[in-house]
């Protein structure tokens, strides 16, 4: 104990220096300023963890802070100089000091001192707000209530609100908060001249109703739902899953009620007769990564993603953080680790996701349940045509095979006499070779190809041969070694393992001079050695999936022959072949030395193995055993009928293949429940005390009657008497509306929580939000008919002194749009935007070499050439190790983890992207197209206007106007003095933007200019 | 070996000269690279502990982060054991097998020594006498400048997860790596490239762009990849037609028009976006002339081994010390292909010798300009490899004996900035599999990279879901025997 001098002087010092913030006359309200300090600084030791509480004494339970043990209670009421531990805040005893120094926390003056004060005044407890119902407290209705409570808090802290924001300026912000476009010229001419006092609110219920605002609202949630189109980690393959996106889209724009919507995406499942779209809903929590990488534990991957479902629903559904009690006890909130493997028990009944498919070794693939989806009738009824046609054709070759008699005689002559005159191999004499990466590459004596330098991923060759020769009836390709080569090849990735994978092959044939270029049909494949299920058939599937390749007989040439329908080469002329090899393993599992013959004579009688060629000389009768099945079984081989009727099996399974069978990823919950165990250290390996399904005990029961499974969890989520939900949903809402929380950290509500700046407004939006039915359109709609939403955001001088931050909605919102919401504002705005909905992701413009990473069945970028390359950023496919640049570089996530709140930053990356980005550059030159095709006789200056009005929504002020003007003439005269600069910017757009005809390359250019000028306007990448 | 040409130490650079190169075209003069909405005090120029101090004296400014991705054999290059060598062939003690996550091996395998040759012999080197193969002849050299910690171990065992693992120090996706930490801490010191740059040879590792992504910090603080091939950071260059002076006018109409909406509408973030259009400008200018290695001596290229143009683990390195000299803070090189399954005879050579060379002269190139006191030079890998064979590959076939995954215990280096020169902490069991003294996790690791930057690891804390969360986790303790 130190002398009582020491305390006392510190006190002295402490009341001397430090002015309580709290208003006269008030008293100190513990959730407000006494738990945070609590929290942050006494509750890592003294709070719920059992496992880490020190000197058993717990600061988050009133009775057990004001227990008094051996005549000493940590807190007594009334005089802090009695408390214990208010004795221990002060001391000078460093080994006694709380908070001990080693544990790097220290209490401010002004800190301290409120704790006195507050034991002075009775040390009362409350429990924290957000585990309190909310209650409705406004004397008026609707959006009025919101704005009755933001005034209350506008006049304590005496700003002065700002009037309604001017009409455009208003439709635009509307517009983008609902559907996430801006106002086309005609909406705005619209809004402007409708006198009714209702014009505003028309303007929202459109836009509510609008296709546009389920796309917009799906992006945030997407975010929170990490919902992606691949699998993360190592080879980050993609996988289908669009369909939940789909879904998502449809559920928001049908305003889904919340607790409907809740409950079909956790639990759509295990709706009594769930319809498909209910099980389409479950692919929320299908979202989550998987690491299939050769060696991974499925055990492990599987807990991992139990994990991720428990704490993105804490996240997305409590607002509570419960990743950290996965391995102790909360140390800030009520929540213990029982409580979270309680929850997780609800999880832990779907199967494993990695499987392991050959059954040896330590290679895995994706793998769970999945569900087909629903496809066109007419493609229902081809595929039952083709299955049939399958089937029949099977039988076919069956009876073939058993009825061996037939023109075998006929057969055996045939061959007997090829053998005198043998069809024979021409080489192929290479003109051109080319190819996709940037190998280098050598053309032989022999008219190999060695492919050396660089060794891609994955590789398309094109070797093109001029030839005379006719009737050609096969081509044989060679894969040859090298010394050259790693492991001396025959492919190029491994010198241990030196595969390749062709996975297609084809042969177009020309004559010259003529435009018509002709696929050649090939219908068989056979190799001199095939790889277990990558035989060579697979080269000529149609199927870009599948290949052939040779391990374990590595390091040595081998060869495959396809022959063709019908005899190929003109006796007239010569013929140019093109052959294209596609080899899209991945890890350089390419040819390393290529050698490409064409067969002219009878295929059949080719490559007969020398011991047929002996038993074919051998007479019948004298024809031992073996040789009598090997020839049989040659014959069935070369049989050309059997061929035909394998080549039409091939031709209708690759058929079948073609056709569109999409399927997504859902929840299926396993016949017998899985034991769940708390696991010590959150170790999957370390199981220790049993738990059941259950939910925490510190929020409300969970009812009886529900069942112990997802669905009850679901059910218990929404149930009216969850003090969370609705609080956290709408405080997102707000947040995407005005930039920020009624609690600011959006992601959680907990005890270490920033406190609600408004909580009488968050209240009554929560409640207003669960009486309307959980519906979310009227919920925003009551948001943006405030006045508080459609105030002027101009940051004054005064408030950005007293209100920098916005936090008392004195003015309405500005604040930079999210990275999709730009690229769907410049779409729009250049006329570009395909409204198409729904369907696979989409790949626009995206710069070479962003999809870098390998591995077994590596993507491929391959960009969209249509409308598709000009639909919404919600439709843009996200794969995880390398999400969409542009959008990256405006801050979106890669998506692997839930996150409810984006960053936005200012970077100069973004205005590389504006000004640079490709995509930007042909969305600038359709923006300047469409400003002459629609202003086509006016001039400059009312074309500036026109582009105004497109981009802003407004006006030009005189200002702009006229410095615009400046611009673009002094644009127009440089480009005249440059015209190959005004050409080559025209030509910028590629063949994806129709610009307006007769309008010479520097006037377009010129405009091209104005136009990137106004996409770069810090005004038309905010929303204001 | 590569003895330091004395003509170049007197043509050396200040890396001052660079710091401030590039022409503003409004000569305003800027707060710091990048702003953040809402986040200005965090991204000020001297990072968020620059206000009120480092935690302690820093021994290193910058950092060059090597990252062999897939796991050298720490075996084969830096922890000779004798008795491995000895018991090479024979069944492996149960205790390394039975109850073990082991990526691949399947069935009790066999011990494996070293390969037999002089090629892979040890030479204690230096005055300081560590041991380090023939295979890296070049580092050799530099070996009293090199700290080795040979008793690093992981909690992960598939590459993934456990590149997330000692980068981010959480082995699932969503938290900040140590660069963005880094730079979250220490702010920039540079103006016209970013903080945290990434160099990359061969394909990406598994871990994708979270192994340099900045988490639950603001994403200025996330690594910026310059590729090798294209441009060297996304959207840098003009589109065909446009010309820097066309670039500058576009550039200044935009400002001009923000300009005229600033004081019409008076948002403060519209005067940050008007400074990062005139860096982005200067970027346009000062990364070409970051990249382009041409005009580098040629003596540099021969230490080196540097060929101007080609994407090479070389190329990086070079880079990499042009990147610190102009003040980048961060600075990670990833190099895939060490992950040695099989065929280690003749994989771990051919890897070996492609960073031996150059990893040796970035070690003197910094030195000779005396930036070696002020840079840390980190040599790491997600975890290490078995001392047992591996001869079967992932689908089960036999194949040339390599090593698998191992978690127990591995080598990692470092060089410069407050590390012991010469020195070697902590001591494998006689096979290197297992720890006998000195263990240090990869929390710990992370630790004391914090502390030579002059970072307390249990104070450099952001505020999210609840919880001030930091790189180790509520883990890591100092390794204060590497500490110079």
């Amino acid at each position: 104990m130190k002398p009582a001098a020491a305390i006392c002087l510190s006190l002295v010092c402490a009341r001397l220096f430090v002015s309580l913030p709290t208003m006269a006359g008030d008293k100190i309200d513990f959730n407000q300023d006494i738990r945070p300090i609590l929290s942050e600084n006494c509750y890592h030791c003294h709070g719920q963890d059992a496992e880490g509480r020190k000197g058993d004494l717990r600061l988050d339970l009133e009775e057990e802070a004001k227990k008094s043990v051996d005549g000493h209670a940590a807190i007594s009421p009334k005089s802090r100089d009695k408390s214990k531990a208010w004795e221990l805040l002060l001391t000078k005893d460093m080994d006694e000091r709380m908070p001990p120094p080693k544990s790097k926390r220290k209490l401010t003056a002004k800190e301290i001192e409120l704790l006195g004060t507050w034991i002075d005044e009775g040390a009362q407890y409350a429990p924290h707000w957000a585990y309190i119902p909310p209650t409705r407290n406004a004397v008026v209705s609707g959006s009025k209530a919101i704005d009755q409570l933001v005034a209350d808090r506008l006049k304590k802290e005496q700003l002065e609100a700002l009037p309604e924001a001017d009409p455009r300026t208003l439709l635009r912000r509307v517009s983008l908060d609902l559907s996430g476009l801006p106002p086309t010229p005609s909406e705005i001419s619209a809004f402007l001249t409708d006198p009714s006092d209702q014009a505003y609110e028309k303007v929202v219920d459109r836009l509510l109703n609008s296709k546009r605002f389920g796309e917009r609202w799906a992006r945030p949630w997407l975010d929170a739902a990490r919902y992606a189109d691949s699998n993360g980690f190592q080879a980050d393959q993609l996988r289908d899953s669009w369909a939940y996106r789909d879904w998502l889209i449809d559920a928001l724009n049908a305003n889904m009620p919340f607790d409907q919507f809740t409950i079909e995406q956790l639990a759509g499942d295990l709706l009594p007769n769930s319809s498909l779209s209910q099980k389409i809903a479950t692919g929320f929590h299908r979202t989550v990564t998987c690491n299939v990488e050769a060696g991974v534990h499925p055990e492990e991957n599987r807990y991992n993603q139990v994990v991720d479902r428990v704490n993105t629903t804490g996240t997305v559904w409590l607002g509570t953080t419960l990743a950290c009690v996965q391995c102790h006890d909360h140390k800030y909130d009520p929540f213990s680790m029982k409580d979270y493997y309680g929850i997780f028990s609800f999880f832990n009944n779907t199967p494993l996701e990695v499987e392991n498919p050959s059954g040896k070794g330590v290679s895995f693939n994706f793998y769970g349940p999945k569900m087909p989806l629903p496809v066109d009738d007419s493609v229902t009824k081809k595929k039952t045509q083709l299955a049939s046609q399958i089937k029949e054709l099977d039988k076919h070759r069956q009876n073939f095979t058993a009825d061996k008699a037939g023109g075998r005689k006929a057969w055996e002559a045939r061959m007997l006499a090829s053998l005198k005159d043998p069809p024979e191999w021409h080489e192929l004499k290479i003109t051109k070779f080319t190819s996709a990466g940037d190998e280098t590459f050598k053309i032989l004596d022999d008219q190999s190809v060695l492919i050396t330098g660089r060794v891609p991923g994955t590789a398309h060759y094109e070797i093109t041969s001029e030839t005379k020769l006719s009737g050609i009836t096969a081509f044989k390709l060679e894969a040859l070694t090298h010394d050259q080569l790693p492991g001396k090849g025959p492919g190029r990735g491994d010198d241990e393992r030196s595969n390749f994978i062709l996975s297609e092959f084809e042969v177009r044939a020309s004559s010259p001079g003529s435009p018509n270029i002709q696929l050649i049909e090939l219908i068989s494949a056979q190799a001199d050695f095939s790889q277990n299920s990558w035989d060579v058939k697979n080269a000529i599937d149609g199927n870009q999936k599948t290949g052939w390749a040779i391990a374990p007989q590595f390091h040595k040439p081998h060869w495959a022959i396809f022959r063709t329908a019908q005899p190929c080469g003109s006796k007239t002329s010569s013929t140019s072949l093109r052959f294209t090899l596609d080899q899209n393993y991945g890890r350089g599992r390419t040819l390393g030395r290529v050698r490409l013959l064409a067969l002219v004579g009878d295929p059949n009688a080719v490559e007969i193995p020398e011991g047929i060629t002996a038993t074919l000389q051998t007479r019948p009768q004298k024809r031992n055993k073996k040789q009598q099945s090997d020839l049989e079984k040659f014959y069935i081989k070369t049989n050309p009928e059997l061929q035909q009727l394998e080549a039409m099996l091939a031709q209708s399974k690759k058929q079948l293949a073609a056709l569109p069978s999409p399927s997504t990823l859902v929840m299926v919950e396993m016949d017998k429940a899985r034991e769940t165990h708390v696991m010590k250290r959150g170790n999957y390996l370390s199981p220790a005390e049993k738990v059941s399904a259950s939910t925490p005990k510190s929020l409300h029961p969970f009812k009886a009657g529900l069942p112990g499974n997802r669905l009850g969890f679901a059910k218990w989520l929404m149930d009216p008497a969850n003090p969370l939900v609705a609080r956290v949903t709408v405080n997102r809402w707000w947040a995407e509306l005005f930039g920020h929380g009624l609690v600011s950290t959006i992601e959680d509500f907990g005890t270490q929580s920033t406190p609600p700046s408004h909580p009488k407004l968050l209240d009554w939006l929560a409640v207003e939000f669960m009486e309307s039915g959980w519906d979310m359109k009227h919920t925003l709609k009551t948001i943006v008919l405030s006045d508080t939403y459609r105030r002027d955001s101009k940051v004054t001088p005064s408030l950005l002194k007293e209100d920098p931050a916005n936090r008392f909605y004195a003015r309405g919102p500005r604040f930079r749009m999210s990275a999709e919401m730009i690229r769907d504002n410049a779409l729009t705005v250049s006329g570009l935007l395909s409204t198409k909905m729904h369907g696979p992701p989409i790949m626009p413009y995206q710069p070479t070499g962003i999809w870098r990473q390998v591995g077994r069945n590596e993507p491929k970028w391959i960009e969209e050439k249509d409308e598709d390359r000009f639909r919404r950023g919600v439709y843009v496919v996200w794969r995880r190790a390398a999400p969409y640049p542009s959008f990256v570089n405006f801050d979106a996530p890669d998506r692997s983890a839930c996150l409810v709140k984006r960053p936005r930053t200012n970077t100069p990356l973004q205005a590389l992207t504006l000004m640079n980005d490709p995509a930007y550059v042909e969305i600038a030159l359709a923006l300047a197209g469409r400003i002459i095709r629609e202003r086509p006789n006016e001039d400059i200056a009312a074309r500036i206007d026109h582009g105004f009005e497109l981009v802003l929504g407004r006006q030009p002020t005189k200002q702009e106007r006229s410095y615009l003007v400046e611009v673009f003439q002094e644009r127009f005269q440089h480009l005249q003095s440059a015209p190959a600069d005004a050409a080559q910017i025209v030509k910028n757009g590629g063949s994806y933007i129709k610009l307006p005809a007769r309008i010479p390359a520097k006037e377009m250019a010129a405009w091209f200019y104005i136009a990137s000028i106004l996409l770069n306007l810090d005004e038309t990448i905010n929303k204001g | 070996m590569n003895e330091i040409p004395a003509q170049l130490a007197r043509t050396i650079t200040r890396r001052q000269l660079f710091q401030n190169a590039g022409a503003g075209i409004g000569g305003m003069a800027l707060a710091s690279l990048f702003e953040q909405d809402g986040f200005a005090s965090t991204s000020t120029s001297s990072g968020i502990l620059g206000a009120g101090g480092l935690h302690f004296p820093p021994r290193a400014k910058n950092v060059i982060y090597v990252h062999m991705v897939g796991a050298p054999s720490h075996l084969d290059l830096f922890d000779y054991k004798p008795e491995l060598q000895k018991r090479s062939g024979e069944l492996c003690p149960d205790y390394m097998f039975k109850g073990k996550q082991l990526a691949f091996i399947r069935e009790q395998p066999t011990l494996m020594g070293t390969p037999k040759g002089d090629q892979f012999a040890f030479k204690r080197c230096g005055k300081s006498g560590l041991a380090i193969s023939n295979l890296l002849p070049n580092l050799q050299t530099v070996a009293d400048e090199m700290c080795f910690i040979r008793t690093l171990h992981t909690d992960q065992f598939n590459h993934a997860p456990a590149q997330m693992f000692l980068l981010t120090g959480f082995q699932q996706f969503g938290r900040p790596s140590i660069g963005a930490w880094t730079s979250y801490g220490l702010g920039s010191e540079n103006r016209n490239l970013p903080n945290f740059v990434v160099l990359v040879t061969g394909q990406v590792l598994g871990a994708g762009n979270s192994a340099w992504g900045s988490g639950f910090l603001p994403t200025i603080h996330q690594g910026i990849e310059f590729r090798s091939q294209g441009d060297p950071v996304l959207f840098l260059s003009n589109p065909k037609g446009i010309n820097p002076s066309d670039r500058k006018k576009v550039v200044n109409s935009v400002n001009r028009l923000n300009n005229l909406s600033l004081a019409e509408v008076g948002d403060p973030e519209i005067e940050t976006r008007i400074k990062q259009y005139e860096m982005a400008y200067r970027m346009q200018t000062s990364v070409p002339e970051l990249m382009d290695i041409k005009d580098e001596p040629k003596e540099i290229h021969e230490m080196y081994g540097t060929e101007p143009g080609k994407t090479s683990f070389a190329n990086n390195c070079l880079l990499a010390r042009r990147l610190v000299e102009r003040g980048v803070r961060f600075v990670q090189l990833f190099d895939q292909g060490w992950d040695h399954h099989s065929s280690l005879s003749t994989n771990l050579p051919r890897k070996a010798s492609q960073v031996d060379r150059p990893l040796a002269a970035l070690v003197k190139d910094l030195k000779m300009r005396g930036l070696l006191d002020e840079t840390l030079i980190v040599w790491s890998a997600e975890f290490g490899r078995t001392p047992m064979a591996q001869g079967t590959n992932s689908g089960g076939e036999k194949t040339k004996a390599g090593r698998d995954h191992h978690k127990e215990a591995y080598t990692v280096w470092m060089a410069g900035g407050g590390v012991k020169p010469g020195h070697m902490h902590g001591i494998t069991d006689e096979f290197g599999y297992g720890i006998v003294e000195d263990g240090v996790h990869v929390h710990d690791f992370n630790a004391t990279l914090m502390r030579l930057l002059g970072i307390d690891h249990e104070r450099l804390t952001f505020r999210y879901q609840g919880l001030r969360l930091r790189l180790t986790s509520v883990h890591g303790k100092v390794c204060e025997g590497v500490l110079a």
